[in-house]
């Protein structure tokens, strides 16, 4: 027990090796060319990209939230002459806000930009049936939740810190280039601070561009990157009564039924000093308003009192695009659809993305040296995938198994009270890894599911002949 | 845990402080439980919030009094009657008024159950943490839910594979002389016996070909959505 205690505490203070940058090249100071140019994962073989003489490769990253805060300040720091385009510097994007445990280790965040610490959390079958788990959790494990107002700004302020250009402005659009290695010319309007000013127009010559804008991104739409299936996630934000507050202190809630969505769940997660009660769904969005009114009918009895601040409502990719990266133009967080299925988180992976698309431009040009190509950029994409492709899949397959119908909701909250579920899920959440686990216990576990489901399914057989 | 919940004797439960602010009273008594079709059109279900559209409230969020914005003042009918049934005690099924000749009549559990949450699913209630529900199946054990689901099935599914290997066997017998121990030899009569049990076990309605087409189809989907990206690549 001890062990398994010092291995997750070691795995929060050691700071992994993406974060730190050795190489801190000066922007005109070319490197000599005998220097070599590992690249770890190779897609295909590495063409040789010619040298820059004179500057350092530029990019562009469309889209300030955290995926273009994260990679922003990696590229600054690898030495890349770096302008980040961002659109509202001061937006409260709606969001859940929940970041896991592992996020505030890796992008080292400081301690007060978290609101909450949820360490319990209720799940709310469509028969009532409340479980609470968060009891395998040690003290020191969390999930934080955050204003993204907060974090995307700090992340940007960071960025900037590191050398990286913040303008504020509105991306229009993007010349291709003409040539190979050609640059990539982009259109956008740069805000003055004038309250209702169209901006003034200005282009900019790039090398390389990254998406980072968002579920309805612009970028995407310029290399037909492609559409895909998405979730409208709606959400009010609701002022309750001090000692209503109090149950929601480090509570998060989630209520599954088809009353509540017929393919997501609804939630009430508490923000800074209120709660944020929502729900969302891919296939019947036109009755969102609906599950909403459920939603907030199954949790009266705890937001009693309460005033509505604020309703908001955004898209949530399903799943990544068909493109992900075209020639010397690649796309990170929501742009790409790097939204978890099941528990439709998004925050973590947007900046992990960021980062790591970053680093392998980066890499590809030994610190903003050499010309970047596509192949630097699909070493992102490999080892993205390789990295997190299991967590996808085990959260895509729970939701296909446990969001069908309300006998598997019933079966997925009864599983929920199981001691060995509580601690894997939180593991792999706050931890971002799949642990193969105890095989004994994983057949137990494989047993009890497919015991709960025959059960709830057998209930629901025979409420059909009522 | 909920085993020792279900045995806590029964105390009257104030079930009437559910309705004590309702305005109207709707007579509470068991027999609705049993005819949840027929409430349905007495209790008022939760309706669009439409701008203004002011439906029977009962409490009422607060509306815009600090002028915060444009908050919603928001109507939440809720007239519903709520879930009640004496057998049905702090949040879970009492066993104890379920004994039949001296043993848990797990049938009757299993009927309360589905009525309560065939109840719950057309009229959803609000989860209240005073009254908390924790009932769960795996309370009633395993051979009741075999008894009562599993063997009617299982003698559907076995008299179909008896008939169809009764004929299978008569049909090769006529055709090829062989007898059915010697059948038993063959690999492909072994084979067409496992396809036999196969389909009789998968198939069991028209429309579960379908249903394991598109399973199939589903399992493979979000993979083909991942990899769409690397198609690109191979195409250069």
């Amino acid at each position: 027990m001890a062990s398994v205690a010092l291995k997750s505490f070691t795995g929060l203070r050691q700071s992994s090796p993406e974060n730190h940058h050795s190489s801190k090249s000066l922007f005109s100071n070319p490197l000599p060319s005998t220097q070599l140019h590992y690249r770890r994962l190779n897609v295909l073989a590495g063409k040789s990209s010619p040298k820059i003489t004179g500057r350092n490769l530029r990019v562009a990253i469309i889209g300030g939230g955290p995926a273009g805060g994260a990679a922003a300040e990696t590229l600054a720091k690898g030495g890349i002459e770096t302008i980040l385009i961002e659109r509202k510097l001061d937006n409260a994007k709606p969001c859940g806000g929940a970041i896991p445990l592992c996020m505030v280790g890796e992008f080292d965040l400081p301690l007060d930009i978290i609101d909450r610490r949820v360490t319990k959390m209720k799940m709310i079958s469509p028969s009532n049936v409340a479980v609470d788990i968060g009891r395998t959790l040690k003290p020191h494990e969390y999930i934080g939740m955050v204003r993204r107002e907060v974090l995307d700004c700090y992340l940007r302020d960071r960025a900037a810190a590191a050398g990286a250009t913040v303008i504020n402005g509105l991306f229009v659009k993007m010349d291709k280039p003409t040539d190979k290695y050609a640059p990539y010319v982009i259109h956008y309007n740069e805000y003055d601070g004038k309250v209702g000013s169209v901006g003034k127009k200005v282009t900019a010559e790039v090398d390389a561009v990254i998406g980072a804008d968002g579920a309805n991104s612009r970028v995407a739409k310029s290399i037909d990157a492609g559409d895909y299936e998405y979730a409208i996630a709606f959400q009010e934000r609701i002022k309750i009564p001090d000692d209503k507050m109090q149950y929601y202190e480090n509570l998060a809630e989630m209520y599954v039924g088809d009353d509540v969505s017929p393919d997501f769940y609804g939630w009430v997660f508490p923000k800074c000093d209120h709660v944020a009660v929502g729900t969302g769904t891919v296939t019947h969005k036109p009755d969102i308003k609906k599950f909403q009114l459920a939603t907030r009918l199954r949790a009266r009895d705890k937001i009693l009192g309460g005033k509505i601040i604020r309703v908001e409502a955004h898209p949530i990719p399903e799943h990544p695009r068909p493109r992900r990266l075209a020639d010397r133009v690649a796309l990170v967080g929501d742009a790409a659809g790097y939204v978890t299925k099941c528990s439709g988180e998004g925050i973590y992976f947007a900046a992990k993305s960021g980062r790591m698309c970053a680093e392998a431009i980066v890499e590809g040009s030994a610190n903003g040296t050499r010309m970047v190509d596509e192949a630097d950029l699909r070493n992102y994409l490999e080892k993205w995938d390789k990295t997190y492709w299991p967590t996808y899949k085990v959260l895509d397959i729970l939701q296909k198994v446990f969001y069908r119908s309300n006998p598997a909701r019933e079966a997925f909250v009864e599983m929920c009270a199981d001691e060995y579920v509580q601690k894997m899920t939180f593991d792999s959440y706050l931890y971002k890894r799949v642990v193969p686990g105890n095989p004994l216990e994983d057949l137990k576990l494989a047993v009890n599911t497919i015991g709960s489901l025959v059960r709830a399914n057998a209930l629901r057989k025979e409420m059909a002949k009522i | 845990m909920t085993s020792s919940m279900a045995f806590i004797s029964s105390t009257p439960t104030n079930l009437q402080s559910f309705s004590s602010s309702s305005k109207t009273h709707f007579p509470i008594n068991p027999f609705i439980i049993l005819k949840p079709q027929r409430l349905n059109l007495v209790s008022v279900k939760a309706t669009e919030n439409g701008s203004g559209a002011a439906i029977a409230v009962e409490e009422k969020k607060d509306s815009d009094e600090g002028g915060n914005g444009a908050p919603v003042a928001d109507d939440v009918a809720e007239l519903g009657v709520k879930f009640e049934d004496p057998k049905w005690v702090s949040g879970t099924w009492d066993l104890n008024q379920f004994q039949k000749g001296g043993a848990t009549d797990w049938d009757a559990v299993i009927d309360a159950e589905v009525k309560r949450r065939k109840w719950l699913e057309d009229n959803p209630e609000s989860s209240n943490n005073d009254f908390p529900v924790v009932f769960d199946t795996s309370i009633v054990p395993w051979w009741a839910w075999i008894k009562r689901f599993h063997l009617p099935e299982v003698e559907r599914l076995n008299g179909r594979a008896a008939m169809v290997g009764f004929f299978m066997a008569y049909f090769v017998d006529s055709l090829t002389g062989i007898g059915l121990v010697d059948q038993m030899g063959n690999f492909f009569c072994k084979t067409l016996l496992f396809v036999a049990v196969a389909g009789v076990l998968l198939i069991r309605k028209n429309e579960d070909i379908e249903t394991l087409k598109k399973l199939i189809d589903e399992t493979t989907f979000y993979d083909k959505q991942w990899q769409a990206t690397w198609q690109d690549e191979k195409k250069e």
